[in-house]
């Protein structure tokens, strides 16, 4: 539970009770993931359904869409806890932000559009593939990281650079563009070219 | 070194799940691109968790007592039980265009099922619409190099999001990640010069072409905007 820690550090504000509620409800999370414990699951949602029921009460100022807020927020609890990642945030920031998108969809079924977009595309934070998503160009699955670090000397500097910073120091493209003062879109372009190099390097020499 | 970011105001209804279906999609989509806005929404939304979720202090589900009865509870968790998984939203990660290729940034990715055909307008300018049935008009907006959107200004406000490339106006130059909100009375003119440029626009009304042999082409606002 470091980044809960290292969170509320820079703010200041968790109480110690607050940490051990947020602990507990992480491991209840990684028990419904691994095993499916509907015990694990019951103990969670005693603690969560009654506030995302206050919740839902204050946004829609209606019980029984309350209710379904609840319902649909801890299904997706049960379905999804695989995808809590306790090193970007506390389980209730986690299920919050279910509940958001919950509402939203509520609030957009009562106005009865066709086809209507629905909150889990609008904030992908339940797509099962989510991770490496920011890095437009992740490594691609034919090169290894052991190839690149033999072959990236006999890139032109500016791409080996590049390549350096991103999968030798694990920098986001952002955060090259940030460090060498370069827009993003010439890192971009950048590693694109100098994974093409990489791979005929790697081809030639295999 | 994306430098035009959403205002906080906005990430705030963002993360509160406040904007409209085509606001989100812009913000949202630039949030994927920018490390800043993403760790500032982070903060949003735990501050948002507790003020509705952390501060109530029922937490249990009663035999008797509060809001939410123990029958209540044990009908509602044997629904859960019962349930099934929703089939999850389909991804794209790339669209062609022209014989380019782009990525698209995860929000859009999980929104490109609903970007329809492209088409050609004047110029050197593309227009995809992308169909979120919200009562905003969102395209993608593709530029050539050497493109020039003729002056207009705006009835409402017009969000644009640079998605790959760099575009100029009067007031600045805009590459990957910089998102930009004009307001209604605002004019601009849009061109891009060496390289080309895809973009993602919004917009809740629609566009006034302002300058004279562009009036020719209001027509081409509707086009444009659709
Ligand atoms: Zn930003």
């Amino acid at each position: 539970m470091q980044t809960v820690t290292s969170h509320t550090s820079q703010r200041g504000v968790m109480t110690t009770s607050q940490q051990d509620t947020a602990e507990k409800a992480a491991q209840l999370l990684a028990q419904i993931a691994e095993s499916r414990s509907r015990q694990a699951f019951s103990e969670l949602f005693s603690h969560f359904a009654p506030k995302l029921q206050a919740y839902g009460t204050r946004q829609f100022g209606n019980e029984q869409t309350a209710m379904d807020l609840v319902q649909e927020t801890m299904t997706n609890v049960w379905h999804k806890a695989h995808l809590f990642k306790a090193d970007k945030g506390s389980p209730s920031t986690w299920i919050f932000t279910i509940a958001r998108n919950i509402r939203f969809d509520l609030l957009r079924k009562n106005k009865k559009r066709k086809d209507d977009i629905s909150a889990d595309e609008l904030w992908p934070i339940l797509a099962e593939q989510n991770d490496n998503l920011d890095d437009d160009y992740a490594l691609d699955q034919d090169i290894l990281l052991q190839e690149i670090s033999h072959y990236y000397g006999q890139l032109p500097d500016a791409q080996r650079i590049v390549v350096e910073k991103i999968y030798v120091e694990g920098k986001s493209q952002q955060e090259v563009s940030d460090s060498l003062g370069i827009p993003l879109g010439t890192v971009k372009s950048r590693t694109r070219l100098a994974l093409k190099k990489l791979k005929e390097l790697i081809v030639e020499h295999d | 070194m994306i430098k035009s970011h959403p205002s906080e105001a906005i990430l705030y209804q963002y993360a509160s799940g406040d904007l409209s279906a085509s606001m989100t999609l812009v913000v949202g989509t630039h949030i994927d691109m920018c490390s800043i806005c993403k760790q500032t929404v982070c903060e949003i939304e735990e501050e948002l968790c507790k003020k509705h979720l952390d501060s109530i202090v029922e937490t249990i589900c009663a035999p008797d007592k509060g809001s939410m009865s123990k029958s209540q509870c044990d009908q509602m968790l044997e629904a859960i039980f019962n349930s099934q998984v929703k089939p999850a939203v389909q991804r794209e990660d790339l669209i062609s265009l022209e014989g380019r290729r782009f990525n698209l940034p995860t929000t859009l990715a999980h929104n490109a099922h609903r970007i329809g055909e492209w088409t050609h307008l004047v110029g050197k300018l593309w227009r995809a619409p992308v169909n979120l049935s919200d009562d905003g008009q969102t395209n993608l907006i593709y530029m050539e190099p050497g493109a020039q959107v003729p002056e207009h200004s705006h009835k409402g406000q017009e969000a644009t999001l640079v998605i790959d490339g760099v575009f100029n106006d009067e007031h600045d130059a805009y590459y990957d990640g910089d998102f930009i909100l004009l307001d209604a009375d605002r004019k601009h003119t849009p061109r891009t010069a060496t390289e080309d440029c895809l973009t993602l626009a919004t917009l809740d009304a629609p566009l006034f072409f302002t300058s004279g042999i562009s009036r020719l082409l209001n027509p081409f606002s509707s086009l444009f905007f659709r």
